[in-house]
């Protein structure tokens, strides 16, 4: 038996129907119920995080007790605070660094790798991509060790190559900066070497065998080739290293803590310092939103000039 | 039959259903426990630290705590870092339950408790339970009371009254020539760049750990504090730039040209490690606990070849001791056990018996003075100082014991300070350049 459910007076189909309310889709809970999970867990930790740090940035907060408002205040102490812009410009040269030496070094390492009849290519893969499964903490550990001073490794291969081997690698300002320098570029070449792997493995074999027909040279090859070929997957790499880097933070707390005189505090550092060890959370919220906004401008500015998202004709 | 379609959810009933989850939400999170104080009774007490050394101590004296009061406690041990259980203590405390009932700060943490009210709100004021004990006012020392209390007010007691004494190689300085004879620190410089000249040994050490701020201050506030100086007075004002700081930081300066001062990366690792099994570093000032965490654990085999002696002064003034490091344990207010939390602390760690056990059981000093005449522990001999009975010199190191009065502000202090240090280390600034400086930075970031 088959039952066939019959609209009683007054209720018509959205075919043909004439009325306003005839037009009316049928509506239930179950779409709604089915997109629930994730407007409720993107409200819940997106939304209501965010919209909490700005209030918060508003207010001076000592962690327990009410806020108290403050308005703006928060922002002119940060627009005056030394510490604060020495934070910026730190994180800028780890930025630069991040973007200007990592990522070519990475393509250069990829390139490499991709040579033809490289033997033990997995080897050498798996060889530089170890570092970023390395415990950060096992990191400073060993790096602590090689760039103490006194009794340091690096120091000690200084002295034995050229007879000097003075360098105070994490006591120095302008040292202390190298040195995370060379941490960042140690931890993290590897693994973006393995997007560059990637992205040159699909590069089509033709084009290269139509350069080369048509005679042009390995660096030749490299620019009019390789270079428009990745350029997907550069954009991807610069736009991550980029707030990867803008957000660094484990190297510098672990290996220098941000110093000395604060010439290795990023501004993650700045806000972890004002919030957990100076119990500043109003202050920590405004540095924390200022560097939000520095690093979503910046980066829909890297996307648009990358052509991020794109289609290609 | 016709089975009507579900109606769509109404702007008004979604805004409804959202406003009574949140009000759910709201409710379970502020549903804190009964804080109806018990009294007697079987009691669990929740503790909170960072050391196993202390978690062992109460343990033990539970027994004792029991039969001393009405309760019979169960002790639920967490252990954590020393700055995440501040970081803990105020999230559960914002959250309104989970929070311990007897909490161990370390020392270095504690003034993010003096911020704002936090201390008023969240611990239990001691100032009337001390009063409340015969004698137990006068009795404990006021150098170890200071770092853990805010306007007059007691929140937590210390773990030990760690003074700063010179660490020494017994074997060395005879082999060396050096006398027990040299009793400033003039006197022990001039000898020093001598033996640094002829042996590369040097006889005091500066830590210029970048990534531990705490440490490289430490090298320099032993010896400001010794030379009557200081960081903040009673009231958290700063003190720093004094003459006798610069007089200090001059002497390590030129301590380091000369040899006699060594800096080392940090006084507990590899570095340190090295400098002492190589003889490097035959002589430095710290804190009586550095036998039991930086010489123990590096140079066992040095075992019998060191001793300690007090510091030695300074000639323009000041005393021959400071106090370095400490953990206060306190009491969360406020709660349903806080009177049975701040009874177990009173029975185990500050009774003379618990305090004589602690020194056997962990190594750190009493911090009542009446206990220093314990013949327990005055026939206590340190093996690794080669038999040496130290309750005796640490018995006329007492007077000097300076108090360390802390301020909410004191880790900025910390952070421009060691930087400046670091500077004046390396030539970059003088001592006075880097003093002044100090207080310029601190005055610019503290009270933001």
């Amino acid at each position: 038996m088959t039952t066939t459910a019959t609209a009683p007076p007054g209720i018509t189909h959205e075919h043909g129907g004439t009325g306003s309310t005839a037009h009316r889709p049928r509506k239930s809970w179950a779409p709604y119920l089915f997109i629930s999970p994730f407007y409720l867990l993107y409200v819940l930790f997106m939304l209501v995080p965010v919209g909490v740090s700005l209030w918060l940035s508003l207010t001076e907060w000592v962690g327990l007790g009410t806020p108290r408002w403050v308005g703006l205040r928060n922002y002119r102490l940060l627009a005056t605070d030394i510490s604060f812009h020495r934070a910026l410009g730190n994180t800028a040269v780890f930025v630069l660094v991040a973007v200007c030496v990592v990522v070519p070094l990475a393509l250069f390492i990829a390139q490499a790798l991709n040579t033809r009849g490289l033997r033990v290519r997995d080897l050498w893969r798996t060889a530089y991509f170890v570092p970023i499964v390395v415990s950060p903490i096992l990191v400073a550990l060993v790096f602590g060790l090689i760039f103490d001073r006194q009794f340091g490794l690096a120091n000690a291969v200084l002295r034995a190559l050229f007879g000097t081997g003075g360098v105070d690698w994490l006591g120095d300002p302008g040292w202390a900066r190298v040195s995370i320098a060379l941490v960042m570029l140690w931890r993290w070449t590897g693994y973006l070497t393995v997007f560059f792997l990637a992205g040159l493995q699909n590069v089509p074999r033709e084009l290269y065998e139509a350069a080369a027909l048509d005679g042009a040279g390995r660096l030749r090859t490299f620019t009019t080739v390789t270079l428009p070929a990745l350029k997907p997957v550069t954009a991807f790499v610069v736009v991550t290293s980029f707030i990867g880097a803008a957000q660094i933070f484990e190297e510098p707390y672990l290996l220098t803590g941000g110093g000395p005189a604060e010439s290795t505090l990023s501004v993650t550092m700045f806000i972890y310092r004002a919030a957990f060890q100076r119990q500043q959370f109003g202050y920590a919220a405004a540095a924390a939103v200022v560097l939000f906004v520095l690093v979503f401008g910046l980066s829909r500015l890297f996307n648009r000039l990358l052509g991020i998202g794109r289609a290609t004709s | 039959m016709y089975i009507p379609p579900p109606s769509p959810p109404t702007r008004r009933a979604l805004l409804r259903g959202a406003l009574g989850l949140g009000t759910a939400a709201a409710l379970s999170a502020c549903g804190g426990g009964s804080t109806t104080p018990r009294t007697s009774g079987d009691v669990s007490l929740s503790l909170w630290t960072h050391d196993p050394g202390y978690e062992e101590f109460f343990v033990k004296g539970v027994p004792e705590a029991d039969r001393a009061t009405d309760f019979r406690y169960h002790l639920k041990v967490t252990r954590s870092g020393p700055p995440d259980i501040v970081t803990k203590l105020l999230a559960q405390a914002v959250a309104g339950r989970g929070t311990p009932d007897l909490v161990g700060f370390e020392i270095g943490s504690f003034p993010r408790m003096l911020r704002g009210d936090i201390s008023e709100r969240l611990l239990h004021d001691f100032t009337p339970d001390i009063e409340a004990v015969p004698g137990l006012k006068d009795d404990l020392l006021p150098a170890r009371t200071a770092p853990f209390s805010k306007d007059g007010r007691v929140y937590a007691f210390d773990s030990d009254t760690p003074m700063v004494v010179y660490f020494h190689r017994h074997d060395l300085f005879d082999r060396y020539g050096l006398t027990d004879s040299m009793t400033t620190w003039e006197e022990f410089a001039e000898a020093g760049a001598r033996v640094y000249r002829d042996h590369r040994a040097s006889l005091c050490v500066v830590s210029t750990v970048g990534s531990d701020p705490g440490q490289v201050v430490q090298s320099f506030q032993m010896l400001l504090y010794q030379r009557g100086g200081a960081f903040f007075d009673a009231d958290g004002n700063l003190l720093l730039d004094s003459p006798e700081a610069e007089e200090v930081l001059r002497f390590l300066c030129d301590g380091l040209r000369g040899g006699f001062v060594i800096d080392v990366s940090d006084y507990y690792g590899a570095a340190m490690q090295t400098a002492l099994k190589q003889g490097r570093v035959i002589g430095l000032p710290m804190a009586i606990w550095y036998k039991n965490y930086g010489l123990v654990p590096n140079v066992p085999e040095q075992k019998g070849k060191w001793r300690v002696r007090a510091l030695p002064r300074f000639a323009a003034g000041g005393g021959v001791t400071a106090a370095l490091g400490g953990t206060g344990f306190g009491v969360v207010e406020d709660k349903a056990n806080t009177r049975a939390a701040t009874e177990f602390l009173f029975k185990t760690w500050l009774t003379h018996d618990g305090q004589v056990r602690r020194f056997t059981e962990t190594g750190y000093l009493p911090t009542r003075r009446s206990v220093y005449d314990d013949p327990r522990l005055g026939a206590y001999e340190d093996e690794f100082c080669g038999g040496q009975r130290l309750f005796g010199l640490y018995r006329s190191l007492l007077p000097d014991v300076p108090a360390f009065h802390q301020s909410p502000d004191q880790s900025i202090l910390y952070d421009v300070l060691a930087g400046n240090l670091l500077r004046a280390y390396r030539g970059a600034l003088s001592p006075r350049q880097a003093l002044r400086q100090t207080a310029a930075d601190f005055r610019d970031q503290a009270g933001r």
